[in-house]
């Protein structure tokens, strides 16, 4: 299987701590958790009870370790358990998920590009236009940094037609922007 | 990726972690997982027809319309037990079209078993028509039980993150197995018959499954 050299180191470190190395989770963390923290403060938009959720995503994973299979990428496993406890803890707080993505969500790099193209209510609209999958692929690359292998291991499909589905998104996303800017989907 | 916030695991999760904190074996692949419940499918396949008697028209049925539509549907419910079981595996869940079509499974096997038999042996329920179905379906749904504790125990070993899913699947598949061996006692064909008592049975014990393992994943937490 075909994986980055981040994605092998972090299946080392997992491998290493289902396999009784504890100190490996305090690596893990310092690789996994900025990507899980900003994952968590854009659907919750307040830091300290992302920070809450973070910790109780890391408990989980310690809890589900067995789970993980060495065979696959990481951080699909861990964003998996990730948005299961964001929804937990949006039935906890007795609230409802936002059924769109918004424009909290999205990474800084991109934030900064998306400041130049619209208002960020205009990008939310188009965010919320763009075709389900092509979105996810968009997020997953964008947003949480996952490869096109990790994507396409978490959809189900191949990893060229992640890259396609987030390139097709990318274009349909400046399209709906009005914006003739050009850029490859990277 | 660390981009200057804080990398550190917090002490207070550390020692919480390291509290009970022991090496582990990973899980073995979902279908090795799901060959558990295969005694179970077994034991399934022979009750009713041992414990009461052979459907009468084993004869004109024949082996392949009357045992081998059971053995297909006991494998198919094996496979259910095992997409349940990878369905439990964070990372691993099935996205919408596999999805429907794993729930598709168990209504069009059913269906197909119930014409076929129905075409090669029309036996209508004349008597008792409630009296019948209902005994139909608390036998599948019985049967089924015990192959739905075990797929959602097994599940639960895992992480589902959506464990409703996670049993109705593997409910599913216990379902089938329990129908493989109550349709090779039951005779009446009636598609009327077989899809309202034979597969609510089965239907029943998915949604059984679905409430265990729902339970059992918010005991978890």
């Amino acid at each position: 299987m075909n994986a980055s050299p981040d994605d092998q180191a972090l299946r080392a470190l997992m491998a290493s701590y289902q396999a009784g190395r504890f100190e490996a989770f305090d690596e893990l963390y310092a690789l996994v958790a900025p990507a899980v923290r900003r994952f968590l403060t854009g659907r919750l938009r307040d830091e300290a009870r992302a920070e809450d959720v973070l910790q109780e995503t890391f408990l989980q994973m310690h809890r589900a370790r067995r789970s993980y299979d060495p065979a696959y990428p990481v951080l699909p496993w861990v964003m998996a358990i990730a948005r299961h406890c964001w929804l937990m803890e949006l039935r906890r707080a007795g609230r409802r998920p936002m059924s769109q993505l918004d424009v909290a969500d999205v990474h800084p790099s991109v934030r900064a590009e998306a400041d130049a193209y619209a208002a960020a209510a205009d990008l939310e609209r188009a965010l919320g236009q763009v075709p389900a999958g092509q979105r996810q692929a968009v997020v997953a690359h964008h947003v949480w940094g996952l490869s096109f292998h990790e994507i396409g291991a978490q959809l189900g499909i191949a990893g060229s037609a992640a890259k396609l589905r987030s390139s097709r998104g990318m274009r349909r996303l400046r399209e709906l922007l009005g914006s003739g800017r050009g850029g490859d989907d990277r | 990726m660390t981009e200057g916030i804080d990398t550190h695991l917090p002490a207070a999760l550390r020692a919480r972690l390291a509290a009970d904190y022991a090496a582990v074996r990973p899980l073995p692949h979902p279908l090795a997982r799901a060959l558990v419940l295969a005694p179970f499918a077994l034991l399934a396949l022979v009750a009713a027809p041992w414990w009461f008697e052979l459907r009468v028209d084993m004869v004109r049925l024949g082996w392949a319309q009357a045992w081998g539509w059971s053995l297909v549907q006991s494998i198919a419910g094996v496979v259910l037990v095992a997409a349940a079981l990878r369905e439990a595996v964070p990372g691993r869940a099935w996205t919408r079209m596999p999805l429907a079509l794993w729930l598709t499974v168990p209504v069009a096997l059913v269906g197909v078993v119930t014409f076929t038999t129905y075409g090669a042996s029309p036996i209508a329920v004349r008597n008792g028509w409630a009296i019948v179905g209902a005994m139909c379906f608390a036998g599948s749904l019985a049967t089924a039980l015990p192959g739905t504790v075990l797929a959602a125990v097994l599940a639960a070993r895992a992480y589902p993150t959506r464990p409703a899913l996670t049993g109705l699947l593997g409910g599913l598949g216990a379902g089938l197995m329990a129908d493989a061996g109550w349709r090779l006692f039951c005779h009446f064909s009636e598609p009327a018959h077989v899809l309202s008592a034979h597969l609510g049975g089965v239907l029943a014990a998915g949604l059984c499954g679905a409430a265990l393992a729902r339970r059992l994943h918010t005991r978890r937490l």
